[in-house]
């Protein structure tokens, strides 16, 4: 390691020498226009050929480059969206006017992430998605995040308005950690809440270039963490993009009110950027989201048995046990017969002991509190707040460092294994960069603060006991218990009874909306969890830092291969203040490092071999290679058939290592490192839940290792009649191996014994009455397999017309019985488009409308399980272009029809969005 | 531009599609309720009082009187309904509608409270084991007092041998008469609520004053909250004692107390200078003449002279040892729910003495009552006879809030 970085170094000085040895000397400068509109072309790439000199052309069209060569040198003119134009320049006194003609021919974008060198996306040797700014600005989506959906092979957990989670090849879920998102370089991981923060604190839509998206296993070259893809997202370079934009989105949700009022949404954003001078350039940008958040609406009553469950029959009002889906604070339950009604009968009313077992036929009698709805506990109010900026300094020409920021914050709802109101949540990501043409050296850290997010459920749960203690003697339940008691003493039916009982023991019951419920509430919700008193906040603030370096050696070996090596080494503190994490004791400090090689060599005209390795060491684990091959074969001319041997595997989460957490109902989740099987002593006398009563011997807590998964894929992507069709076709087979799960342990508590859970568990009483139950992640021994496919086709109509449709699959199989793999993806999911870009009057219309089918599928998650219905959306815009202020102004519609849907079990109800926006300078 | 509108009809076709599709999402359906039986609304337990024989009519005005008739109607509650019809309000001794309106309202209510029971026993459900299953009435004793209790109820026991049931001691004449909210089972006599604790009876009884002073013995030396009498007058408590008489008293005390008696006065006359055989000879008769004196008044369980012979824990044994059942709370037996073929019976002793295998009891029925039963102790030479009321059967069992008491004319030894 010390070797490659002190090699990396010398290489990184000497080039910094051989650059600053050049001097200026000529400037040509000009304006580059549309030949067709006569309109101005900004961000036109204006280079010297032979040299690393250029620059760009500025929102009005105009460049100005100096340069050294001699005279006279060729000019390069590119942007995507134009074809390529040489000018042969001798007196650089001429201002020049350029015409450039637009060609909309497709396959010609260029793609870095899928071998971190810049290609043709038609000869990348693994599958990649990619979306321009273009696609963008031309698409219906409210927000640029969700234009992910729209790509072949990618599902969406849409927790709230904000929060949503893409993921590709299966294992769908909210916050989903075997997706890495990677923001202008920097994993956007929360470090102690361990979501990808994309949606919520990424870049502003205004800022973003482009994002291309690695399908299944990607960490060969990103690192631990890319089990089901990789998305990267870039920001424009102000070097490149100059002038100052905004656009202004207005809209409204909830229109038909059929779950809140109708309520606007609006989404501002603002970005300005100025190249000084040759050397400098800055940009900053912000955008505002405001709106009233989609409602998480399921009531239907769920049977819980930890950490699964499944939907059943019955409300608040017939079953007494009732648990709904998105109702908080009714997960509290209790067997009446054995916490209170037997204890009458046996000694304080020994005449009733007859009357009592017969109640309910000699059955546990479970009751569950009342709990509150999801809009009665958590705020409506969406607000995400982005700001960023950037500074650019080019050193010499050839090094351009990068010193940017990025912050954000706003409330959002996120679905774990309980729904999250995250308040004030604040990201910050901080970077310092040098990049050039063939090495690269990065710092940066994620600064997390979960401000005032608080966990709905085990908030309203206490908020109940806050109210009113469930035990006791004169508790919730024993009011609730002596109510019904009474009443099937007068007679009352058992319905009539439980009713009459709910209503007594819920007499005084704070009302949502009252100042008494506000108050109330908002004192449980800002009390720390696992504090005493114990509330629902998570005091998280979480860092991560990372140092990261890649070098080019292509210069210096391409006779042999093309070879490219990196490095980095990240270090999570994860500071919670022992309210999540074990670190009571003071900031727990993970350490990871990794180092990466890729050898990319032209064999014959037609094949291409690309192997790369990456090994990756974390303190808490063994090293871990992950080795990758691809193999590209050119058919033809823009026609490459792809193949692929990928691997990937993920460290398991800060989380997963080194939470502590006391969920209620004697109930604790754990990490998986060693510490806690000491800390809790889970080596003797502890018992698996899922396996008693039948199993009775102690578990053996065995080491927990990172999962893996290795994928095959055969792909093809290519052009056919005339250029104007593009075909993307892949196929692919993966196995997953030592899957994270997790696992209830349960530790009798007390004088119990093994035998007193086993006789809880045969007469239906709550285990948590007589033993601690700890949840710790453990890997499944299970292996399983997945297989799909995907094919899209865009075709370039007459008249700037492009249609395209797309249709993918997915499929588990080999998943053992009763195994829970939350693998929650449909089998089959297809989009289809159609759109123009200019028609009509001077060509200054445009319309785009998308739509999304996906199939009934089963979802499973730690919160809620069922079998979700199979979902139709349209999403449409039409758009006029103001060319004379580069402006745009668009109606917009996401989920045009307003058919309410949800895409994951227990999640937010996705109703329908309608905007208009304007927006300045944007193209 | 024709391809144009091709592609914009093209594009209207796909709008038009989409929303037919998409007109299909199911957004998550409301939770489905947990069905309700479904039930009829007619007839309630308040409406087949007004049967087309007017035989509940004494009934009627009782449920009326008592303010229950509401309840009898919710079609959301459910009892079952033990009905003396206007004959058995007859045999009791309420000869008309007019004497129920007579009455107190809180005497009526407390009347008819205790035949309701808030739980739908058919007759197939009427337990038939030994002993008996306690059931709350409805009826509420502290109801209107200070130390009100809302859970408090006083208790009946239904039960069923074969084809005979009974509630308490009281023959049921008729089973399951259905309504919507509950059934009704007709009885030969009103089931009279208890209002008395066993030791109200026992300590005031003049044909008890042995057993009385007995109870006071066994409980001399112990503290309050466990003695007999503690149990004997608390609420919540079952206990069937088989009370031995005065006269029973008297006779077994004064063999006892004479046998006892028997080798001092021998030796007292040897010592006065009787020969042995005279001593022999006169001895008994002497013993006897003294022991029936000693044994005349109950009085005798605190004699210090007898101490010895009657020791707290001796007296104590004996008195246990005719309350069925091997704890307290106890267990319930009316006569009519005694086996019929003799049959050992546990009793509180065996809380001292694990092993011991109780009394055996023996019941003969002459129709829905029982015309003779015995009880015999294991150190008795013969069973002693409960005493059964020849004039009125249903008083043969003496019911109280805690208990139920028969008596017998020998007293039960156990060793």
């Amino acid at each position: 390691m010390r070797k490659i970085a002190s090699y990396m170094m010398v290489l990184f000085l000497a080039n910094i020498l051989t650059s600053v040895a050049f001097a200026q000397s000529s400037t040509i400068s000009g304006k580059i226009v549309n030949r067709t509109t006569n309109e101005s072309i900004s961000a036109v790439s204006v280079t010297i050929k032979g040299s690393q000199v250029g620059t760009f052309t500025d929102d009005k069209g105009n460049f100005k480059v100096n340069f050294n060569q001699k005279l006279p040198v060729t000019v390069l003119f590119s942007s995507v969206g134009y074809a390529l134009q040489e000018l042969v320049v001798s007196n650089p006194s001429d201002y020049l006017t350029i015409q450039m003609a637009p060609s909309n021919s497709l396959g010609q974008e260029v793609v870095v992430s899928a071998t971190k060198v810049a290609q043709k996306i038609l000869e990348s040797p693994v599958s990649i998605e990619r979306v321009s700014a273009a696609n963008i600005r031309n698409s219906p989506v409210s927000s640029y995040y969700d234009i992910l959906s729209s790509l072949k092979g990618v599902d969406f957990t849409t927790s709230s308005l904000t929060f949503k989670t893409p993921s590709t090849r299966g294992f769908n879920g909210s916050g989903n950690t075997r997706v890495n998102q990677i923001v202008d370089g920097m994993d956007n991981q929360a470090p102690g809440l361990n979501f990808s923060v994309g949606s919520v604190i990424g870049l502003t839509e205004l800022d973003v270039d482009n994002i291309e998206l690695l399908p299944g296993a990607s960490s060969a070259l990103y690192g631990t963490g890319g089990m089901n893809g990789t998305i990267l997202i870039n920001s424009k370079n102000p070097f490149k993009y100059q002038g100052l934009s905004f656009q202004v989105k207005t809209g409204i949700m909830n229109a038909d009110t059929r779950y809140r009022e109708a309520s606007s949404y609006n989404n501002w954003s603002l970005r300005w950027a100025k190249k000084v001078s040759e050397k400098f350039a800055f940009k900053i940008g912000t955008e505002i989201i405001s709106a009233k958040d989609w409602l998480g609406y399921d009531k239907r009553n769920y049977l819980r048995k930890g950490t699964t469950g499944n939907i059943i029959t019955g409300d608040r009002a017939s079953d007494p046990n009732y648990d709904g889906v998105n109702v908080y604070g009714d997960e509290t339950t209790t067997d009446i017969r054995t916490a209170v009604l037997n204890a009458i009968g046996s000694s304080a009313a020994p005449f009733l002991k007859n009357f009592i077992d017969t109640l309910n036929g000699g059955r546990p009698i479970n009751v569950s509190r009342t709990g509150y709805n999801e809009n009665d506990i958590v705020s409506p109010n969406t607000l995400n707040y982005k700001i960023s900026g950037a500074f650019h300094y080019k050193i010499t020409p050839g090094i351009e460092a990068v010193l940017s920021g990025y912050w954000g914050t706003g409330n959002t709802i996120y679905t774990g294994s309980e729904r999250y109101s995250l308040r004030a949540l604040k990201v910050g990501q901080y970077k310092l960069e040098l990049n050039h043409k063939n090495w690269m050296v990065r710092g940066y850290t994620t600064q997390e603060n979960s401000g005032e997010s608080y966990n709905a459920t085990v908030t309203a749960r206490l908020f109940n006991e806050n109210w009113k203690p469930s035990g006791g003697a004169t508790g919730w339940f024993s009011q609730y218990s002596q109510a019904y008691l009474g009443g099937r003493l007068n007679g009352l039916t058992d319905f009539a009874a439980q009713q009459l009982a709910r209503s007594s023991a819920d007499v005084g019951r704070p009302v949502p909306g009252t100042p008494a419920f506000k108050s109330g509430f908002d004192k449980i919700r800002s009390l720390p969890i696992g504090g005493n008193p114990g509330g629902g906040l998570f005091v998280d603030k979480s860092d991560l830092y990372m140092v990261e370096g890649q070098y080019n050696l292509t210069h210096l070996t391409s006779k042999f291969a093309d070879i490219l090596v990196g490095a980095n080494y990240k270090q999570y503190n994860l500071n919670s203040q022992g309210t999540l994490f074990a670190d009571g004791g003071g900031i727990i400090k993970i350490g990871e490092y990794g180092g990466y090689i890729q050898a990319t060599r032209n064999l014959f005209e037609f094949l291409k071999i690309t192997l790369s390795g990456r090994y990756d060491k974390n303190d808490n684990f063994k090293g871990r290679f992950t080795p990758r091959a691809t193999a590209l074969i050119k058919v033809a001319n823009n026609n490459n058939i792809r193949v692929s041997f990928q691997t990937a595997y993920r460290f398991p989460t800060t989380q997963q290592q080194w939470i502590d957490l006391d969920v209620g109902s004697s109930t604790r989740l754990l990490g998986g490192v060693p510490f806690f099987q000491q800390k809790y002593n889970l080596n003797t006398n502890t018992y698996s839940l899922n396996e008693l009563p039948s199993v009775t011997t102690p578990y053996t807590v065995r080491p927990f290792k990172p999962e893996a998964v290795s994928t095959y894929e055969l792909g093809y992507k290519g052009l056919a009649l005339q250029d104007k069709l593009l075909i993307d076709v892949y196929g692919y087979y993966g196995q997953y191996q030592d899957f994270l799960t997790r696992r209830l342990l349960v530790k009798p508590s007390g004088n119990n014994t093994v035998n007193d859970i086993v006789a809880a568990l045969n007469n239906g009483v709550a285990v948590s009455n007589v033993a601690n139950i700890y949840s710790i992640p453990v890997n499944s021994p299970s292996k399983v397999k997945t297989y799909g496919f995907g094919l899209s086709v865009d075709y370039r109509l007459p008249a700037s017309f492009m249609i395209g449709a797309n249709v993918s699959s997915d499929n588990l199989k080999d998943v053992p019985v009763g195994f829970a793999a939350y693998f929650s993806t449909p089998k089959y999911r297809a989009n289809f488009s159609i759109g123009n870009t200019g028609f009509g009057y001077k060509k200054r219309l445009g319309f785009n409308v998308a739509y999304r089918w996906q199939d009934a599928f089963f979802f499973e998650g730690d919160f809620a399980n069922e079998t979700l219905p199979a979902i139709h959306t349209v999403d449409a815009q039409i758009s006029l272009k103001l060319p004379a202020t580069k402006s745009m102004l668009k109606l917009g519609a996401n989920n045009l029809l307003n058919q309410y849907y949800t895409n994951s079990a227990g999640n937010s109800i996705v109703g329908g969005l309608y905007y208009v926006s304007f927006a300045y300078n944007v193209f | 531009m024709k391809l144009f509108y091709k592609i914009k009809r093209v594009g209207l076709l796909i709008i038009t599609a989409g929303i037919l599709i998409t007109a299909c999402n199911k957004a998550p359906l409301p939770p489905a309720p947990i069905a309700q039986p479904v039930q009829g609304t007619s007839p309630t337990l308040a409406t087949l009082l007004d049967n087309p024989d007017s035989s509940f009519t004494f009934l009627k005005a009782a449920v009326v009187r008592a303010g229950l008739l509401a309840a009898l109607s919710s079609p959301t509650q459910r009892y079952t309904v033990f009905a003396p019809d206007n004959t058995a309000f007859m045999l009791s001794g309420i000869s008309s509608v007019g004497v129920i309106n007579s009455l107190p309202v809180a005497t009526v209510a407390g009347l008819v409270s205790y035949h309701v029971i808030p739980q739908v026993i058919a007759s197939t459900s009427i337990p038939t084991t030994f002993p008996n299953f306690e059931y709350p009435s409805i009826l509420n004793p502290t109801t209107g007092t200070p130390g009100f209790n809302p859970l408090v109820r006083l208790t009946n026991f239904p039960s069923r041998r074969g084809s005979a049931a009974w509630i308490n001691n009281i023959p049921i004449t008729a089973t399951n008469v259905s309504a919507v909210n509950g059934v009704l089972h007709k009885v030969a006599v009103l089931v009279a609520p208890p209002t008395r604790f066993l030791w109200d009876s026992i300590s005031t009884s003049a044909d008890l004053t042995y057993l009385r002073a007995a109870v006071i013995r066994a409980d001399s030396g112990v503290a309050v909250a466990g003695t007999l009498q503690t149990a004997l007058s608390s609420f919540g408590v079952n206990l069937t004692i088989l009370a031995p008489t005065d006269l029973a008293f008297r006779t077994t005390l004064t063999g006892a107390i004479a046998g006892a008696l028997i080798p001092l006065i021998t030796a007292q006359l040897i010592a006065g200078g009787a020969t042995p055989a005279q001593a022999a000879a006169q001895a008994p008769g002497i013993a006897l003449a003294q022991a029936t004196t000693l044994a005349a008044t109950p009085a005798v369980f605190s004699n210090p002279a007898l101490f010895g012979a009657l020791s707290a824990q001796t007296v104590k044994g004996i008195v246990v040892y005719h309350i069925l059942g091997t704890t307290i709370p106890g267990i319930r037996v009316f006569s009519v729910n005694m086996p019929t073929t003799a049959t050992q019976v546990k009793t509180l002793l065996n809380q001292a003495v694990a092993v011991h295998p109780g009394v055996t009891v023996r019941a003969t029925f002459a129709g829905p009552f029982v015309g003779a039963a015995t009880v015999k102790g294991l150190a008795n030479a013969t069973a002693s006879n409960i005493i059964i009321n020849p004039a009125n059967p249903f008083a043969t069992d003496q019911n109280y809030i805690n208990g139920v008491m028969l008596r017998i004319d020998q007293v039960l030894m156990p060793q």
